[in-house]
């Protein structure tokens, strides 16, 4: 097995086009994983921990640029007020031990239907950066998605980070079989925004992809007191509930079944938008 | 081969390993630092954590090429009232998960110290280590014997 | 009765003389375990080890027909790649009588790894690999590959269970029990249910894995293994390998937790003395997890059939239990899911069954109250059932039917305390509080419930030998071949012998986990602690005759014990309990039955009370326990600290199998799904409240010291507590585990 060690993000990219079947490895927290079990040998390695911009954040426009080797640890203790919905997410992510080294950027990589970072992600809007020799692209990140463990990442191309607009109201919840250490059975994001009176979402474990319910957007966004911020109708948050859980594809597995999948979503999509108003209503914009 | 040196415990340490070989087996088979223990190998018993710079990682998940320079603690390299206070309040049975769960307890309580939140914190900046913190922080670390709840009265002991 | 919300602390700096049985001293191995310091069976040094990778069958049932190694054999570093068609050739499995030759019959299966070309089950193990280091032997072992001549096998247990036949049984529990016409009595029974339960396959998932060091020194062995039974062991791989016993030593002086998992010799330990043989240098076979799953056995599933008949005052007329669980075709073990039901409540008309299915599966094995863990949850949901077909207190209902002999044998029990204990339980844990409706308590969005079951564990008693030596300079050292798995069986005995030598506790050191040492009982059944006991008590009087004797002589009567070998000039006395030569083997086995037959004569068990409060979510079925108390009638307690560690333990893993736990076959191939901690959900420290474990402390008056075995009770009675309250909370009642979420809406 190759072991490639770029130390600059220029050798990283030009690496991974002389190696497209190299794997990159940050955290590792994936990547061992499947290394450990041998469900996977890959003929090499890339290893980006030493390629110092990928762990760094910052502004881009009126944007939130953050390099994908960010560990879920950093993204709860500096992003925590920026991107509230990210850092709640990446609170639950495995265990304190793999949050203090995974990275969004490796969840993205993995492009797991139960990957925890993808459904704030979505909510937000996110841009996921790719980059390679060729050049850099910036896809919305409900197309970066193509199936299980499928995204449109092509060999020769390297997860550069993402790109958020910070603000607005933002939730997550989870369900599982224990109180920690859970691999959601399902998960959901709320993103409102007041500036733009839009909403976001993102689901969780209950299709192939993770994935955003845009008709539930819609409809909540065209139903909610925006000006006034007034209470939202029950009616129209179990409306927002069943236009969730219809967006979702879920089948019967271990954890649950599709049906639980379905009744589930549509309960955390209702306690998102209530938690997500009452903080508009309580703290403003 | 290209020669491994990591700083283990204050010391300087060399090994000759394949670049893919995770910093547990290093440690366990390489330097028989034996301590450290291999539970799952993918991160989900806590068994093998060690700390790294004071942050408490599992090393099952860890290439060790990526910890050079690194200052790694084990627990061969630990002396913390949590050691004694595990035995007093019977927080280990078998005793295999408990070098884990030691070294992930210094890390807790210094993300704790810290500020960092946890999944209960229900505050913006987390208070006093409460029993349910605790037993959230702890949670990726799995005792099969299930001496739970010594292993958080002997945290909270020495906590307060 | 004695009650503890948290762990007891021993107030004194030091354990005063005579005082040590009873006191909450620290466990004695703990310096070593929280240093780092104690060395499990993987982590023996030796400078020319090699490591070791096993290849596992990937169907079910079949013949190997070819397996080409030569891609494996290039890989740089390999030593060896062993197949059967050239690992070594050893004596063939012996199959034996379990009760008098325990050695030969302790193989976890009857397969001949590596010297046979069947294939019994998927994941059997077929080749293994040793290398210079275990990132070859890692490499390698997925190179190997083979051909097969497959079998229609059978492997999914819901469909196979037409084939289930009538058990055998053995000596200590038959197959089948009756008393009376309970069928009849059940169609003309007042009140009556009639249900069904199923329970999942379990893994024990120690958190150290199977792991075996073999070490040849000419025809000479030593074997460092996770195993709680070096006695046996020894014996067994003495036999496989055809030489002496005394040739083939077993070391485990740290077992990271075993639950009956480690009680049978799996297929790593037979096949790292192989390799260790073929290579000629040490050899290190150490189990990857997902390894463990495919080639070391765990919990059946079951099904269960429980009907109950009372009358309406609630006093039982009828008992029906009719189990199905499942074996290997190569081994495995008649799990006793009955055992509750024969002996808790008296019911004036009993049937229970056991049936089993041969599957091509991994053959199953002992996990932690085997029988009484799945009986209990079976038997103690059907009474809640009943009662409220009744509305009666589920409590009020098992005191209803408290019997005064063993409801089948009609023996006497040598104590029992069971209404004390619910009673006792109730009050502390103010189940008077409890409205009985289902769905009546809420706290916002979480549902609450209250449920009870009752704990039970039957008494085993087997055999130790025991030495000890007493010196003259005030210390004494207790040699006996017990095990510890986290028991802290090394404190219970050292306090034993130091009260019964009347020496300082911290003067007695206790040797143990070898088979060179005067054997000790396999640790399983709650047996050891009770049993070493028996003999270390035994050899400590002798010694102290000795002593007496002595002093008389050297007119130091009434001075402590090393005063008086030292006025006799005499460095040590020592005092044994059996022998290891071929008359002391067989004493030793007709010490063990005069025990079991004495043991007979009474219907022994330990029991309990157990408590627990649970939260449903209303919304998303989400399941929390809240609340627990388990309280015990459970003998005499040597040491409370780890006593209630134990207990709790059991019933964290208790709560385990009521929550998320649960074997997954492929029904498609056989193949375990549930191969990895990613999988196989153990319960996390945030899944646990503080659990107050209490124990009445009534000594059995048949037993040593009163002592009565408390490592398996504890996980009785719990899954059935928590589907009770989960009924309680929610009004659904969950008849098949794990209650997970999409069940409790």
């Amino acid at each position: 097995m190759d072991f490639l060690r770029p130390s600059t993000w220029d050798e990283a990219l030009a690496a991974k086009a002389a190696h497209p079947d190299a794997v990159p490895i940050a955290g590792g927290t994936d990547v061992m994983v499947e290394l450990n079990f041998d469900r996977r040998r890959p003929p090499a390695l890339l290893d980006l921990t030493r390629v110092a911009p990928l762990t760094e954040w910052g502004t881009d426009g009126d944007l939130l640029r953050v390099g994908a080797g960010v560990s879920y640890r950093r993204i709860i203790e500096e992003l925590g007020s920026r991107l509230p919905g990210l850092a709640m997410a990446s609170r639950t992510v495995g265990s304190p031990q793999i949050r203090n080294r995974g990275t969004v950027g490796g969840n993205l990589g993995s492009a797991s239907p139960a990957g925890d970072a993808h459904p704030p992600l979505l909510a937000a809007g996110a841009l996921v950066e790719l980059a390679s020799v060729r050049g850099v692209r910036r896809v919305p990140v409900d197309g970066f998605f193509r199936g299980p463990k499928r995204s449109v990442l092509e060999p020769d191309e390297l997860i550069a980070g993402f790109l958020v607009r910070p603000g607005g109201a933002q939730q997550f919840a989870k369900v599982g079989t224990r109180n920690a250490m859970v691999i959601a059975v399902c998960s959901f994001a709320l993103s409102l925004s007041l500036e733009t009176r839009s909403v976001g979402t993102g689901i969780g474990s209950a299709a192939p992809t993770p994935l955003r319910a845009t008709e539930a957007e819609e409809f909540l966004s065209r139903e909610l007191d925006w000006e006034a911020r007034g209470p939202v109708p029950p009616s129209v948050a179990q409306r927002f509930g069943e236009l969730v859980a219809a967006a979702a594809s879920p089948i019967d597995d271990v954890r649950g079944t599709a049906a639980y999948r379905s009744h589930a979503l549509s309960v955390l999509a209702r306690r998102t938008l209530a938690w997500a108003w009452k903080g508009f209503r309580e703290v403003g914009p | 081969m290209p020669e491994l040196r990591l700083r283990i415990n204050g010391e300087d340490h060399k090994a000759d390993v394949a670049p893919q070989v995770s910093l547990l087996d290093v440690l366990r088979e390489h330097l028989w630092l034996t301590g450290t223990k291999k539970g799952c190998d993918q991160g989900a018993c806590g068994a093998c954590t060690v700390l790294v710079d004071g942050r408490r990682i599992v090393s099952c998940l860890a290439l060790a090429v990526q910890y050079e320079g690194r200052e790694i603690t084990t627990i061969e390299g630990v002396d913390h009232p949590l050691q004694e206070a595990f035995v007093r309040h019977d927080g280990l049975q078998c005793g295999y998960c408990t070098p884990g769960q030691i070294c992930s307890a210094i890390g807790m309580l210094s993300e704790h110290a810290a500020g960092a939140p946890s999944a209960a914190t229900e505050a913006l900046a987390p208070e006093a280590l409460t029993p349910a913190e605790i037993r959230e922080r702890m949670s990726g670390n799995i005792c099969r014997c299930g001496a739970y709840n010594g292993i958080a009265e002997a945290i909270q002991e020495v906590a307060s | 009765m004695t009650t503890h919300a948290k762990t007891p602390v021993d107030p004194a700096p030091s354990v005063p003389v005579g005082g040590a049985v009873g006191r909450p001293v620290d466990r004695r191995d703990g310096h070593a375990k929280v240093t780092g310091a104690a060395r499990f069976s993987a982590e023996h040094h030796y400078p020319d080890l090699t490591y070791a990778t096993m290849v596992h069958a990937t169907i079910a049932r079949g013949t190997i027909t070819a397996i080409d190694t030569a891609a494996a054999v290039a890989v740089p570093g390999v030593v060896a790649v062993l197949t059967h068609l050239n690992a070594p050739r050893i004596r063939p499995v012996r199959k034996g009588n379990i009760v008098r030759d325990l050695g030969p019959s302790v193989s976890g299966t009857e397969v001949n790894y590596l010297n046979t070309d069947q294939v019994f089950w998927d994941g059997q193990p077929i080749a293994v690999v040793v290398a210079q280091t275990s990132v070859a032997a890692n490499e390698a072992a997925p190179l190997v590959t083979v051909t097969y001549r497959e079998q229609q096998a059978r492997v999914d247990f819901a469909a196979e269970q037409h084939n289930a036949t009538p058990a055998k049984g053995d000596l200590t529990f038959a197959g089948t029990k009756k008393k009376g016409d309970a069928e009849a009595a059940l169609a003309t029974a007042q009140v009556s249910v009639d249900l069904r339960y199923t329970t999942p396959g379990l893994q024990h998932n120690t958190i150290e894995p199977h792991a075996t060091i073999a070490v040849w020194s000419g025809d000479h062995l030593t074997v460092h293994d996770t195993t709680q039974s070096t006695d046996a062991s020894h014996k067994y791989l003495a036999w496989r390998f055809g030489v002496p016993a005394a040739q083939v030593r077993v070391r485990a002086e740290f077992v990271g937790g075993a639950f009956g998992g480690k009680f049978a010799v799996w297929p790593g330990t037979v096949i790292a003395a192989m390799a260790a043989k073929a290579v000629g240098r040490p050899v290190r076979l150490a189990l990857s997890r997902k390894a463990v799953s495919r080639a070391a056995g765990g919990r059946t599933a079951s099904t269960n059939r429980i009907a109950l008949g009372a009358t309406r005052d609630g006093r039982l007329t009828a008992l029906i239990q009719d189990s199905i669980t499942h074996v290997g075709s190569v081994g495995g073990l008649l799990e006793a899911t009955s055992s509750p039901a024969r002996h808790l409540y008296g019911a004036k008309n009993m049937l229970t069954r056991q049936n089993l299915v041969e599957m091509d599966l991994l053959p199953n094995t002992w996990l932690r109250a085997p029988g009484e863990a799945i009986g209990s949850f079976v038997l103690e949901s059907a009474m809640d059932e009943l009662a409220y077909e009744l509305a009666m207190d589920p409590i009020d209902l098992r005191m209803r039917n408290e019997p005064a002999t063993d409801p089948t044998s009609g023996k006497k029990f040598s104590q029992r305390m069971l209404r004390e204990a619910f009673e006792a339980g109730a009050e502390r844990f103010g189940w008077a509080d409890r409205n009985p409706s289902p769905r009546s308590m809420r706290d916002g969005e979480w549902l609450v419930g209250m449920g009870a079951a009752t704990a039970y564990h039957p008494v085993l008693r087997l055999v130790a030998d025991v030495k000890v030596r007493l010196s003259n300079d005030g210390t004494a050292l207790v040699q006996c071949g017990f095990h510890e798995m986290g028991m802290a069986a090394a404190t219970v005995q050292a306090q034993i012998a130091a009260d019964a030598l009347g020496i300082a506790y911290e003067k007695v050191r206790v040797e143990y986990g070898d088979s060179d040492l005067p054997p000790g009982p396999m640790a399983g059944n709650s047996n050891q602690t009770a049993t070493v006991a028996t003999s270390v008590l035994a050899a400590c009087a002798e010694l102290t005759r000795k002593v007496t004797a002595l002093a008389r002589k050297t007119g130091t009567t009434g001075q402590e014990p090393a005063a008086t070998l030292r006025a006799a000039h005499t460095p040590f006395l020592e005092a044994s309990v059996g022998s290891t030569s071929r008359l002391g083997s067989l004493r030793s086995q007709g010490r063990f039955l005069a025990t079991f037959l004495k043991d007979q004569r009474w219907s022994k068990a330990a029991r309990g009370a157990q408590f627990c409060e649970v939260r449903v979510n209303a919304d998303t079925g989400e399941l929390r326990i809240s609340r627990w108390l388990g309280m015990f009638d459970v003998g005499h307690i040597i040491n409370p600290k780890t006593a209630a560690s134990q207990l709790r333990g059991s019933i964290v893993m208790g709560i385990g199998m009521a929550m998320s736990e649960q074997t997954l076959v492929d029904p498609r191939n056989g193949r375990t799904m549930s191969a990895g901690l990613d999988s196989y959900y153990l319960p996390v420290h945030a899944d646990i409240p503080p659990i107050d474990v209490a124990w009445l402390n009534e000594p059995d008056k048949s037993m040593p010291l009163g002592i009565i075995g408390l490592g398996e009770v504890g996980m009785t009675g719990v899954a059935a507590a928590i589907a009770n309250a989960v009924y309680h909370a929610t009004g659904r009642r969950i008849r098949d585990l794990p209650i997970s979420l999409d069940k409790t809406l």
